[in-house]
């Protein structure tokens, strides 16, 4: 069986509207293999698995399973034919037990009763075989992101899958639980399984894939099998000749040069045991405290949802500080208004872009002013000076190289990559004494990190103190002077540079350890 | 018998009668709601369903016929509904209140056109009483509950059969994820669409009854805007019920008791105007509204509707 063609998708094409995401794409997949699909954002990796998973209709392209071809039409008729997909955002019922959302869809023999007490049975077998832990009565929205993740691969297990799916799988996890799931990749291809490993971090694919295919603006690039692949080789096959991998941020070993490892003396930002609460008062952010000096990146490492975006957000005024103090240079920002923050030179890239960071139907000049359209120049006498608003955009379009056909396109036209060469235009546009940034990269293809990356340093060098906020260790431990690791609203330790180390961050990720 | 027995029996009795018409209607609603359709229309399907529950049972002789006809009705107003909203992609809240217009439009139309204009409107005969043999001799509950329309016992069995199929059965199971995320059922391979047109008609169906409900019990022949608001009713009914079954029915018999109250305390002579006991309803929506509000978990997708293609920007 083994080197058998387990799957072989031939000549697909997607497009949305004029948008062309596939063009002529192949993809063949042999049983009993790991196959690696990478790609930057944006490539079409995730559009091709959806196409196989019969989420979208392809315009043309055959789907041959065992060589034999099949319609897939529905995620129900990928699930027949053997075909399981786990999505990078978990599709759960967040109200349902792991049992319910595991069994749901599926003809149970006791239909009628919906007594699934063997089903539980069935569920922990099969989580002991492959070393998938998970208590299978719990609420799925109590879980954290490791375990609704073995819940999606058990989702595809239960039903006894030949191809499996992941899509983007290590996202939300420490590198300890990416360990345990590569291990348990591997159990499900020594069984006969094969899977797709959907990523754009070349390191895990490297260490995972059997074979790797590489996508890149929608078409194939190569297919390599993992001894004759490189970094190198991937990355140029990910990104083209544009980038020089040898000068490249994003894939340099030796870290960063002296200059940009200088520190200030100068403390910018003192938090001293700040609290952020919910609604019902129950805290989402404990007694932080820290400092930020000029010309000091300050990381806060974490699993998503363990009160990073609270605590930036405390720190912009968008939620109120519920105790302790926080200032900047002396002066106390506790209860100040967003705007007064951005007037004393407090700049802020929020997480999600999309929901927090932009309007999607102003233009791309509105934008890029938004927050600061009551400053000089923008603002003249109690009106807009719109001269100067486009002639600032038309220069922070050329500085920042933001693809788009003209400052009054409609933002939400823009990819995601020049979305955030905006966020990045404006936070940048005026001169500040610190930023606060949330995953500043996140979904972002290796061109556009490079450019944040060097964004940040130059105004690290120039004096600037940074928050930065990231689920991506790679960056914070490449970036960043000291790192904090945040669980469930509580800092468990500091590191400096020189003592980052990715499993002991991990282990403070997941609350297991506590430094000092 | 003691006088305040009777007293008691006498409004427990009238209670299990006004419930009804709550009971069918947010049922209905509650259905479509778990798999994510917030229908704003049951006013006016109550409405038609009254206006030709009671043209039919005119028509034909039989109340039979008069319940078929508005449930008919009924489900072509959950159809249409389901088809502009799950097919068309149309906004649910406007398509819901479109549909309430119609519905309030037709329902004085249809009389004008079978009866034409009359002083003295004609009468169909009201439902009668079925005592169930035995069950009904029990002192007391046997007259609350088992000696009333047939109806009656529907609602009541129709909410217990509700509450075994969501809760008890994998269609149940099925059925409510497609309100809570309908791409997470629709990668299992729940389909979507069938989900949402079986509960929308069978909702619409069960709201034509409910309208059809008020001439066969109350008044015997139709009246423009009968319903009196029970259709709106019926939707805050489903939120105070968490849009469970079981609960729905409980909050049903609370809304029919003040309903009943506001009857009595009239009657009774208190020196109160009217018109404001007339409102204690609607009172009673607001304050339960806002003490369940922050107690009730509505489905997690309700109003909204699913598109398998759809892209997020980035």
């Amino acid at each position: 069986m083994k080197n058998s063609t387990m799957l072989e998708m031939k000549g697909v094409r997607k497009s949305f509207g004029t948008v062309v995401a596939l063009d002529d794409v192949n993809l063949q997949l042999k049983s009993s293999e790991i196959h690696g699909l990478l790609g930057g954002n944006g490539a079409g990796k995730t559009t091709l698995m959806n196409v196989l998973y019969g989420l979208y209709k392809p315009d043309r392209g055959e789907i041959y399973l065992r060589e034999k071809k099949v319609e897939i039409q529905s995620p129900k008729d990928a699930i027949s034919c053997g075909i399981g997909m786990v999505h990078q955002h978990f599709l759960q019922i967040d109200s349902y037990t792991v049992t319910e959302n595991i069994v749901l869809g599926t003809r149970l023999k006791n239909r009628p009763t919906l007594d699934l007490d063997q089903e539980e049975q069935r569920i922990q077998d099969l989580s002991e075989r492959f070393g998938l832990e998970v208590s299978p009565s719990s609420l799925v929205e109590e879980l954290p992101m490791g375990i609704r993740q073995r819940v999606e691969i058990l989702k595809a297990v239960y039903r006894g899958v030949d191809v499996l799916i992941l899509d983007e799988p290590t996202t939300n996890l420490t590198p300890q639980e990416v360990e345990s799931l590569f291990q348990s990749l591997r159990v499900m291809v020594e069984e006969g399984m094969s899977v797709v490993f959907i990523t754009h971090k070349l390191r895990e694919v490297l260490s995972v894939s059997d074979r790797i295919s590489v996508l890149r603006d929608g078409r194939n690039v190569i297919t390599l099998p993992r001894d004759e692949a490189s970094e190198e080789v991937l990355v140029r096959a990910m990104v083209g000749e544009g980038l020089d991998v040898g000068k490249s941020l994003v894939f340099s070993d030796t870290g960063l040069d002296q200059e940009a490892l200088q520190v200030g003396q100068e403390p910018v930002l003192r938090v001293e045991g700040l609290q952020v609460v919910n609604e019902e008062g129950n805290p989402l952010v404990k007694d932080c405290s820290f400092q930020i000096r000029e010309k000091e990146i300050f990381g806060v490492a974490g699993v998503a949802g363990n009160g990073q975006q609270e605590l930036a957000e405390s720190l912009m005024g968008i939620r109120p500080i519920a105790g302790g103090q926080a200032s900047i240079d002396d002066t106390s920002i506790v209860g100040l208004e967003t705007r007064e923050l951005l007037e004393m030179g407090v700049t802020y890239i929020p997480e999600d872009r999309l929901q927090d960071g932009f309007l999607p139907t102003a233009n791309v000049a509105q934008n890029l002013i938004l927050g600061y359209q009551r400053q000089e120049p923008y603002h003249n006498r109690g009106f807009l000076d719109w001269n100067a608003i486009f002639r600032a955009a038309r220069e922070l379009i050329t500085e920042y190289n933001i693809m788009t056909p003209s400052a009054k396109e409609p933002a939400a036209n823009l990819s995601g990559g020049n979305i955030q060469r905006v966020m990045l235009a404006r936070a940048f546009s005026h001169p500040a004494k610190l930023l606060v940034a949330h995953n500043p990269t996140r979904g972002l293809d290796i061109g556009s990190m490079e450019f944040v990356y060097s964004k940040l340093l130059e105004r690290k060098e120039q004096g600037m103190a940074t928050l930065l906020l990231s689920e991506d260790l790679d960056e914070l431990m490449l970036l960043c002077d000291r790192i904090a690791t945040i669980y469930r609203g509580q800092f468990a330790g500091v590191l400096e540079r020189g003592e980052f180390d990715k499993y002991q961050i991990g282990r403070m990720m997941s609350g297991v350890e506590t430094h000092e | 018998m003691d006088q305040f027995q009777m007293q008691f029996v006498s409004f427990a009795r009238l209670v299990m009668l006004a419930m009804v018409p709550y009971v069918l209607a947010s049922q209905g609603t509650m259905l479509g709601g778990r798999t994510g359709l917030f229908s704003v229309s049951q006013e006016g399907i109550m409405l038609v369903g009254a206006s030709l529950g009671f043209l039919g049972a005119y028509l034909y002789g039989s109340l039979v016929y008069g319940m078929l006809l508005a449930m008919f009705v009924g489900g072509l107003f959950g159809l249409a509904l389901a088809y502009f909203t799950t097919t068309l992609k149309m906004n649910q809240f406007v398509i819901g209140l479109s549909l309430f217009f119609i519905g309030l439009g037709l329902s004085t139309l249809f009389p004008k056109i079978v009866i034409g204009v009359t002083l003295q409107p004609p009468l169909i005969p009201t439902l009668p009483d079925v005592p169930i043999p035995g069950l009904s001799q029990i002192p007391i509950l046997g007259d609350i509950f088992f000696n009333q329309n047939v109806l009656v016992y529907f609602a009541i069995l129709l909410s217990i059969f509700l509450y075994y199929l969501l809760y008890k059965t994998s269609i149940g199971l099925e059925l409510r994820s497609v309100g809570e995320n309908p791409k997470a059922a629709d990668s299992l391979g729940v389909n979507v669409s069938v989900m949402r047109y079986v509960t929308a008609i069978v909702g619409g169906m069960l709201m034509g009854l409910a309208g059809a409900y008020l001439p066969m019990v109350y008044t015997g022949t139709f009246t423009q805007g009968m319903v009196q608001g029970r259709g709106w009713i019926a939707i805050a009914l489903t939120f105070f019920g968490g849009w469970s079954p079981h609960l729905i029915f409980l909050g049903a018999l609370f809304f029919a008791g003040v309903e009943i109250l506001a009857l009595r305390v009239q009657v009774a002579g208190v020196g109160v105007p009217y018109q404001f006991l007339l409102t204690l309803p609607y009172i009673a929506t607001i304050l339960v509204m806002i003490f369940a509000s922050r107690r009730v978990r509505a489905p997690a997708f309700l109003g909204q509707n699913y598109d398998r293609e759809k892209r997020t920007l980035s």
